[in-house]
C-alpha cells in the first residue's frame, strides 16, 4: 500500500493522465480499504459493539433522534441524567455526529436497508476515515504535490494517532471531525490560493459541519485567523486574502451560530475573539492599502502611524472593556489549562482526573506516530524552505498542534493529519530525488507536467512567485549522485515504511482495539481466550431487574455505560458539567456509612454501584480512582473531607491494615470490599487479598447497616448495592450492656417535658443513638 | 337486567344439555391416573376402562375438569386403546369445561386421555432466601373428578424429590421414595371431590416464558431464518433480602432455585446461530451439534432468581429445503409454531411471523390448533419494493407439547426471483450512464477554468 505512491510519482508523462488519475483513484481507494481495514481489529475478535464511556452517550442520543425524530432530539430533556436536575441534551451536545450517523440511517431505510442504528455507529468512525485520507490527500496536493497527496492518505489511513479516536465501536465526536477539520482546511487552502467566494463558502459551510461535530472548532477559527494575521505580517496581503478570509469569516460566524451549544459563545468569548480581531485588522490594512494607491506617501505614512495606534487602542479597549461588563466570557477553565498545564490540577480536579488530559510523554509521540515524527520536521523545513500563503498556513498549523498535545495527550489527535501531511512531504521530496535519475527524461517531464496547470492558473489569477523555485532546486539537487547509493537509500526509505505499517498494525492491534466493556486474557496454561464480560453482566442485571425508575448513584465514569446499557436514571455522568454534584457524590463516597445515608435518601438513591478489581487485577477500579474522589468532595465540602485523612502518617495510600482509619471505614472502602474478607483466591494465599493492590484488606469484618448486596458480577468486577429504606434496615445489634441505655428514654422524655436545660447528658446521648442507628 | 337474565337462562340451558348429554348408564370400570410434578408442570395422564350398566357401546365420553383447572389446562389429548388420536369438543359453563369425544363403535372401551397443567404448583413459602431450598404446594383432588361414577380409581404422584414436608392422608395412601399413592378407592359417587395438599421441595426450574416472538423469514434463495425474542421471568419462590455472589461461588449448591443456564435444542441443520439481547453478544453459551439436532447450552448473563427477568434474542437459520416444497408455482412451508426453548417449558404468549417473499398471493395458512390471526401486514427489507407480506399469529398458554407444524400455502411465480437482481443490475446502469454524461457536461461558465476543475 505505501509502494504504490511511488509508482504513481514513476508514471507521469502527459499521455497518461488517466493512468495516473486511474493510480490515485486506486491507492486512495487502498487507503480507505486499509484504513477501514485495520480499525476492525475489535469487530473481530468481539463484536460489533460500542466502546468505552462517551460513545455510549452518543450512541444513546442517536439512538434517541432515530427513534423520536431530529425535532424531538433537539427539544430532549433527559431526566435520566444528573438526577434530580437532568440535563437538556439537545441544547448540550454537538449533534453533527447524530446526524450524520441519523442521517445515514435514514437514507438506508429509505433503500430498505434494515441496518440497525448500532452497526452505523459502530462502523462510522472506519467509514470517515477513508473520508479523512482522501481530504488530507486534497490538503497535501494543494500544499505540496499530489505524490506527497498520496503519501499523507496513506499515512494517515493507519497512523495510531489517529485510528486511537476512530476504531470501529469508538463512536465519538472525533472520529468525524477529523474529516471536517482536513477538509475545512483544504477548503480554505484552496480559497486562498484561487481568491475565490465560491471556495471561501465551502469552507464556511465545512467549517459549519465541524463546529455541528466536535468542540474542536474553536482550532480552526483561531487557526485560521492566525494564518491571516501571519500572512499580514509578512507583507503579503493580497485581495484573494481579503475575499477569502471575509467570506469565511461572515458565513462561518453565522453558521457557528446556529448550533444551539454554540450560541452566541462566538460573539461573546475570548475563545473566539481573535478571529473577529484579525477581521477588523484586515479590513484596516485593506483599507490602507486602498489609501495607498491614493493617497502621497508622506500623508500615508502620517495616516498609517495613527490609524494604527487608535485602532490598535480602540480594539484593545473595546475588548478588555466588554470583558469587563461580561458581555464577553472569559478564557474557560479547559482553555486556561492549554497555557498552564498546572492550572487544572490546582483549580479544576475533575479536568485533571481525566487520564486523557494529563500532558504528552515523549513516548507517545514515537508510539503514536513512528516514523512521521522524525520525518515530519524534514517536510516542515522542505515547506518553510519554499514559503508561499498556503504553506505558511500548514507551517502554523504544524508548530500550533505540537504545542497542544504537548499539552494534553488528547489533542495528539489534531497533530496527526499535520504530520502525516508533512512527513508526505518529506517522503515524496526524499523519493524525488532518489528516484530520478534512474529516469531522468521521465522524472523532468513529470516535473514540467506538474507545474503546467500552474502556471496556466497564474495568467488568471496572478498568483504565488515562488513555484518555479521548487523546479529549479529539484534539478540542481540531482546531480552527483551515484545509483547505489540511491537504490540504498530508497531501499531503506521503503524499510522505514514498511516499519512503520508493521508499527501501526501492531499498536493498533494491542494498544487501540480493546472495547473496554468486554475484557478478554488468555489462560496461560492452553492460550484459550477467555472473555470477562462483567460490565455487561451488571448493566443488564440492572435493566431487567430493577424498577424501570430506579436511581443509581456511581462515580461518573460509568454514568453514561448505565445510561446506555441499563436504562437507569444517574446521579452523575461524564458530561461533567456540574462539579458540585459530582462533588457531593464523592462525599458520600468517601464519608462513613451513616453519613453517606443521608446524602443518599437526599439524593433518593435506590442503588449504590461501584467498580472492584481486587478479584480479577483489574487496575482501572473505584479504589484506585478514589482519591480522585476525595480531592473533587474536598473542593466543594472542606469541611467534611480532608484529603490527608484517607493517607496514612507517611503519606501512604494503603488499603491493608496500616491505612488510613477514615479510608478503612468509608463507604466506598466498605462496599467494594464487602464480603471479600472472606473469600480465598487460592488455596495457599491468605483469605481477603486484593490482586490489584497486592495487599490484604484492613478491615475485613464488618456488615453493611443501610445498604444490601443486590448484585455482584461473576468476577465481582461489578457490585451492586441496594440502599434500604428507612423503615427496612435492621438496627445493628446492641450488646446487652447497652441496651440497659434504653430504659432512660422514659426518663428522657420526662425530663423535655419538664423543660429544664438540657444540655449536657441529652446531646451526649442524643449523639450515641444516632451513632447506634 | 332482562339481558343478563336471558344470557344466564341460556347459560343454564347450555350446562343442561350438556349434562343430559351424560349417559348415566356409564361407569368407569376403573381409573388409573398418574400425576406428574416433578417440574413446574402437573401433567397428568389417565387410563380409564369403560363399562355400561347394560353393556350397549358407548358412544359418547364426556372429560370434566372443574373451571379453575380449566384455566390453567395448557393442553389435553385423548387416545383410544388402538393409541389412536380421539378428537375433542370443548364446552365450557361457568362451573367446568367439558371435553366430549365420539368413541368409535368397535374399539375397546379403554381411553388415555394426556392432560399438561401450568401455573398450579405454588411455592411456599413464596419468599425464600438465596441459600433456601424451594418448597412447592400441589393442590389436587384425590379421585379422579368425573361426571360418571366410577367403581374403581388410583393415583399416583411422582415428585420430584424425597423430600415432602406433609400430604393430605386419605386412606389408603402412602409415600415411598419419590412416588406418592392414593388409592385405591372404590364405587365414588359422580362429582366428588377431595381436596389434597401435597407440600414438597421442588428445585427444578420453574421459568415462565412471558412472551415469545418467533419470526420466520423465508427466502427462496435457499435460506430459511428464524428468530426469537424472548421474555423469561423466573417464576419460582421470589427471591427474599440480597444476592450474595461469595456465597454463591463458595458452594456449587447455594441458591439450589435458582436457574444457571438451561438447554435449547434446535433443529439439526440450524447454522449461523447467535444469541443476544439489547447490550450485544451473551458470550456465555456452548453450541454442541448432535446427529439429530443442535444442542444450545445458554447461560443467561446472570443467574436468575425468583422473580428475576431477563430478555435475549436467538436465531439461526436453516436450509429452506426442508421446509419449503413447491409444485409448479404452488410453494408450501412446514415449519413448527414454536421450538423446543428449555425443557418442560410454558410459554405465556407466542407470536409468530411468517414472512414470505415479495410477491406471494393467495396465502392460506393451516395452523395445528386454535390460533388468533392478527392482521397480515408488509415488510420491507434488501431491494424490496412492494413489500413482503406477513403472516402473523397468537396463542397464549403453551406447552412442549404443542410444538407441532403449521402449514402456509401460497402461490408465487418463478419469474418474480429475477427481480431483484434485475433492480441491482438497472441501478447500476442508470448509475454509470448518468456519470458518463456528467463528465462530458460542462456546466463553467468561463471555458478555460473547466479544464482546471478536471484536474482537480
Amino acid at each position: 500500500m505505501v509502494e504504490s505512491p511511488v509508482k504513481a510519482k514513476n508514471v507521469v508523462p502527459k499521455k497518461f493522465v488517466g493512468i495516473s488519475s486511474l493510480i490515485i483513484f486506486s491507492v486512495l481507494l487502498v487507503c480507505w480499504i486499509a484504513g477501514f481495514a485495520s480499525r476492525l481489529f475489535a469487530v473481530i475478535r468481539f463484536e460489533s459493539i460500542i466502546h468505552e464511556f462517551d460513545p455510549w452517550f452518543n450512541y444513546r442520543a442517536t439512538a434517541y433522534m432515530v427513534q423520536h425524530g431530529f425535532y424531538q432530539f433537539l427539544n430532549w430533556f433527559d431526566e435520566r441524567a444528573w438526577y434530580p436536575l437532568g440535563r437538556i441534551v439537545g441544547g448540550t451536545v454537538y449533534p453533527g455526529l447524530m446526524i450524520t450517523s441519523g442521517g445515514i440511517h435514514w437514507f438506508l431505510h429509505l433503500l430498505n436497508i434494515p441496518v440497525h442504528i448500532r452497526d452505523i455507529c459502530v462502523f462510522l468512525a472506519p467509514i470517515f476515515s477513508g473520508l479523512t485520507a482522501i481530504s488530507t490527500y486534497l490538503l497535501t496536493k494543494e500544499l505540496w504535490s499530489p505524490g506527497a497527496g498520496l503519501f499523507a492518505a496513506s499515512f494517515i489511513a493507519i497512523v495510531p494517532g489517529y485510528i486511537s479516536r476512530s476504531v470501529a465501536g469508538s463512536y465519538d465526536n472525533e472520529g468525524i471531525a477529523i474529516f471536517a477539520l482536513q477538509f475545512t482546511y483544504y477548503l480554505w487552502v484552496k480559497s486562498v490560493k484561487t481568491g475565490s467566494i465560491f471556495w471561501a463558502a465551502s469552507a464556511a459551510l465545512s467549517y459549519f459541519y465541524m463546529v455541528s461535530a466536535w468542540g474542536g472548532y474553536v482550532f480552526i477559527i483561531n487557526l485560521i485567523p492566525l494564518h491571516v494575521f501571519v500572512l499580514l505580517i509578512m507583507n503579503r496581503y493580497s485581495h484573494r486574502l481579503f475575499t477569502s478570509y471575509t467570506t469565511f469569516y461572515i458565513l462561518g460566524l453565522i453558521f457557528s451560530m446556529q448550533i444551539p451549544f454554540v450560541g452566541f459563545q462566538p460573539i461573546r468569548t475570548s475563545e473566539h475573539m481573535a478571529a473577529s480581531g484579525v477581521f477588523v485588522l484586515l479590513i484596516a490594512v485593506a483599507l490602507l492599502k486602498h489609501l495607498q494607491t491614493i493617497l502621497t506617501k508622506q500623508e500615508f505614512k502620517k495616516l498609517f502611524i495613527l490609524g494604527a495606534l487608535a485602532a490598535a487602542g480602540l480594539v484593545f479597549l473595546t475588548v478588555v472593556g466588554l470583558t469587563m461588563a461580561g458581555f464577553i466570557a472569559p478564557w474557560s477553565g479547559r482553555f486556561y489549562s492549554l497555557w498552564d498545564t498546572g492550572y487544572a490540577k490546582i483549580h479544576i480536579p475533575i479536568i485533571a482526573s481525566v487520564s486523557e488530559h494529563q500532558p504528552t510523554t515523549w513516548f507517545s509521540f514515537f508510539f503514536d506516530l513512528h516514523i512521521l515524527v522524525c520525518t515530519f520536521p524534514v517536510g516542515l523545513w522542505y515547506t518553510i524552505k519554499k514559503i508561499n500563503d498556503e504553506r505558511v498556513f500548514v507551517v502554523l498549523y504544524a508548530i500550533s498542534a505540537v504545542y497542544f498535545a504537548g499539552v494534553m495527550v488528547r489533542l495528539m489527535l489534531t497533530l496527526t493529519p499535520v504530520v502525516c501531511i508533512l512527513a508526505g512531504v518529506a517522503f515524496s521530496c526524499l523519493l524525488e530525488v532518489f528516484l530520478k535519475e534512474d529516469q531522468p527524461a521521465t522524472a523532468q517531464k513529470e516535473e514540467v507536467e506538474t507545474e503546467e496547470p500552474e502556471k496556466e492558473k497564474k495568467l488568471y489569477d496572478k498568483a504565488g512567485k515562488i513555484k518555479p523555485r521548487k523546479h529549479e532546486s529539484a534539478k540542481t539537487e540531482n546531480k552527483g549522485l551515484g545509483s547505489n547509493i540511491k537504490s540504498m537509500v530508497v531501499i531503506a526509505i521503503l524499510m522505514l515504511l514498511m516499519m512503520f505499517a508493521v508499527h501501526c498494525t501492531w499498536v493498533t492491534s494491542n494498544a487501540y482495539s480493546s472495547p473496554s466493556i468486554v475484557l478478554a486474557f488468555y489462560n496461560q496454561g492452553d492460550g484459550t481466550r477467555n472473555i470477562l464480560d462483567d460490565f455487561r453482566e451488571a448493566y443488564y442485571w440492572l435493566s431487567q431487574n430493577t424498577a424501570d425508575d430506579a436511581r443509581v448513584m456511581s462515580w461518573w465514569d460509568y454514568g453514561y455505560q448505565i445510561a446506555g446499557m441499563a436504562n437507569r436514571t444517574t446521579l452523575v455522568d461524564n458530561n461533567t458539567w456540574n462539579n458540585s454534584h459530582i462533588a457531593l457524590v464523592g462525599k458520600a463516597m468517601s464519608s462513613t456509612e451513616d453519613k453517606a445515608y443521608d446524602i443518599m435518601t437526599s439524593l433518593d438513591v435506590d442503588y449504590v454501584l461501584v467498580i472492584f478489581g481486587g478479584v480479577i487485577g483489574y487496575s482501572g477500579d473505584d479504589i484506585n480512582k478514589f482519591l480522585w474522589m476525595v480531592r473533587i468532595a474536598e473542593g466543594e465540602h472542606p469541611k467534611d473531607i480532608r484529603e490527608s485523612d484517607y493517607f496514612t502518617e507517611r503519606g501512604e495510600f494503603r488499603v491493608d491494615s496500616e491505612g488510613a482509619p477514615a479510608l478503612l471505614n468509608c463507604l466506598m472502602y466498605k462496599l467494594s470490599y464487602y464480603r471479600f474478607g472472606e473469600l480465598k483466591l487460592d488455596y495457599r494465599g491468605p483469605a481477603g487479598f486484593d490482586r490489584t493492590r497486592n495487599a490484604v484488606i484492613g478491615n475485613k469484618d464488618f456488615d453493611l447497616t443501610y445498604l444490601e448486596e443486590a448484585y455482584t458480577s461473576e468476577h465481582w468486577l461489578v457490585r451492586i448495592y441496594r440502599v434500604k429504606k428507612p423503615d427496612e434496615f435492621n438496627r445493628p445489634s446492641l450488646k446487652p450492656t447497652k441496651r440497659a441505655l434504653s430504659d432512660y428514654a422514659t426518663k428522657k422524655v420526662s425530663k423535655r417535658r419538664k423543660g429544664v436545660i438540657k444540655n449536657r447528658p441529652v446531646v451526649v446521648k442524643g449523639k450515641r443513638s444516632t451513632k447506634a442507628n | 337486567m332482562r339481558k343478563l337474565s336471558i344470557i344466564l337462562f341460556l347459560v343454564y340451558l347450555i350446562n343442561s344439555i350438556v349434562c343430559n348429554s351424560i349417559d348415566n348408564e356409564v361407569e368407569n370400570k376403573n381409573v388409573d391416573r398418574t400425576i406428574d410434578i416433578t417440574s413446574q408442570l402437573v401433567k397428568i395422564s389417565y387410563k380409564i376402562t369403560l363399562d355400561h350398566k347394560s353393556k350397549k357401546p358407548i358412544n359418547n365420553y364426556v372429560f370434566v375438569a372443574p373451571i379453575d383447572d380449566c384455566n390453567n389446562l395448557s393442553f389435553i389429548s385423548a387416545r383410544d386403546a388402538n393409541k389412536k388420536e380421539i378428537k375433542l369438543t370443548q364446552s365450557k359453563t361457568l362451573t367446568e369445561c367439558s371435553y366430549s369425544m365420539t368413541l368409535s363403535a368397535g374399539s375397546l372401551p379403554t381411553i388415555y386421555i394426556e392432560t399438561v397443567y401450568a401455573k398450579v404448583l405454588q411455592p411456599y413459602p413464596t419468599e425464600i432466601v438465596q441459600g433456601d431450598r424451594q418448597l412447592i404446594r400441589y393442590f389436587g383432588n384425590a379421585y379422579f373428578y368425573s361426571p360418571y361414577k366410577t367403581l374403581a380409581q388410583k393415583t399416583i404422584v411422582h415428585l420430584a424429590s424425597k423430600s415432602v414436608e406433609s400430604f393430605t392422608q386419605l386412606k389408603p395412601s402412602s409415600q415411598s421414595d419419590t412416588q406418592i399413592s392414593y388409592g385405591p378407592y372404590e364405587n365414588i359417587a359422580p362429582n366428588s371431590k377431595y381436596e389434597i395438599v401435597i407440600h414438597y421441595e421442588n428445585n427444578t426450574p420453574f421459568m415462565t416464558i412471558t412472551r415469545l416472538e418467533r419470526t420466520i423469514e423465508v427466502s427462496h434463495w435457499g435460506n430459511v431464518a428464524v428468530e426469537e425474542t424472548i421474555d423469561i421471568i423466573h417464576s419460582g419462590a421470589l427471591l427474599k433480602g440480597s444476592f450474595s455472589r461469595y456465597d454463591y461461588q463458595k458452594d456449587s449448591r447455594s441458591g439450589p432455585a435458582s436457574i444457571k443456564s438451561y438447554k435449547t435444542i434446535l433443529p439439526a441443520s440450524a447454522s449461523g446461530v447467535y444469541y443476544r439481547d439489547t447490550n450485544g453478544n451473551i458470550s456465555t453459551s456452548a453450541m454442541r451439534v448432535l446427529k439429530d439436532s443442535v444442542e444450545l447450552d445458554l447461560r443467561p448473563r446472570f443467574p436468575l432468581f425468583g422473580g428475576w427477568r431477563t430478555h435475549y434474542t436467538i436465531g439461526y437459520n436453516v436450509p429452506s429445503f426442508e421446509y419449503l416444497f413447491h409444485k409448479g408455482e404452488n410453494y408450501m412451508l412446514k415449519m413448527r409454531v414454536i421450538d423446543h426453548v428449555f425443557d418442560d417449558m410454558v410459554v405465556d404468549e407466542l407470536i409468530t411471523k411468517v414472512i414470505l417473499p415479495e410477491g406471494c398471493k393467495n396465502i392460506k395458512l393451516i395452523a395445528p390448533y386454535a390460533v388468533d390471526r392478527m392482521t397480515d401486514t408488509l415488510h420491507y427489507t434488501y431491494l424490496d419494493i412492494t413489500g413482503r407480506p406477513v403472516i402473523t399469529f397468537r396463542k397464549t398458554n403453551l406447552v412442549e407439547n404443542h410444538i407441532n407444524d403449521f402449514n402456509v400455502k401460497y402461490q408465487f411465480s418463478r419469474i418474480m426471483m429475477l427481480q431483484e437482481p434485475l433492480l441491482v443490475v438497472v441501478f447500476l446502469y442508470l448509475f454509470f450512464l448518468l456519470v458518463i454524461i456528467w463528465m462530458r457536461l460542462d456546466f463553467s461558465i468561463i471555458k478555460d477554468r473547466e479544464q482546471h476543475v478536471h484536474k482537480d
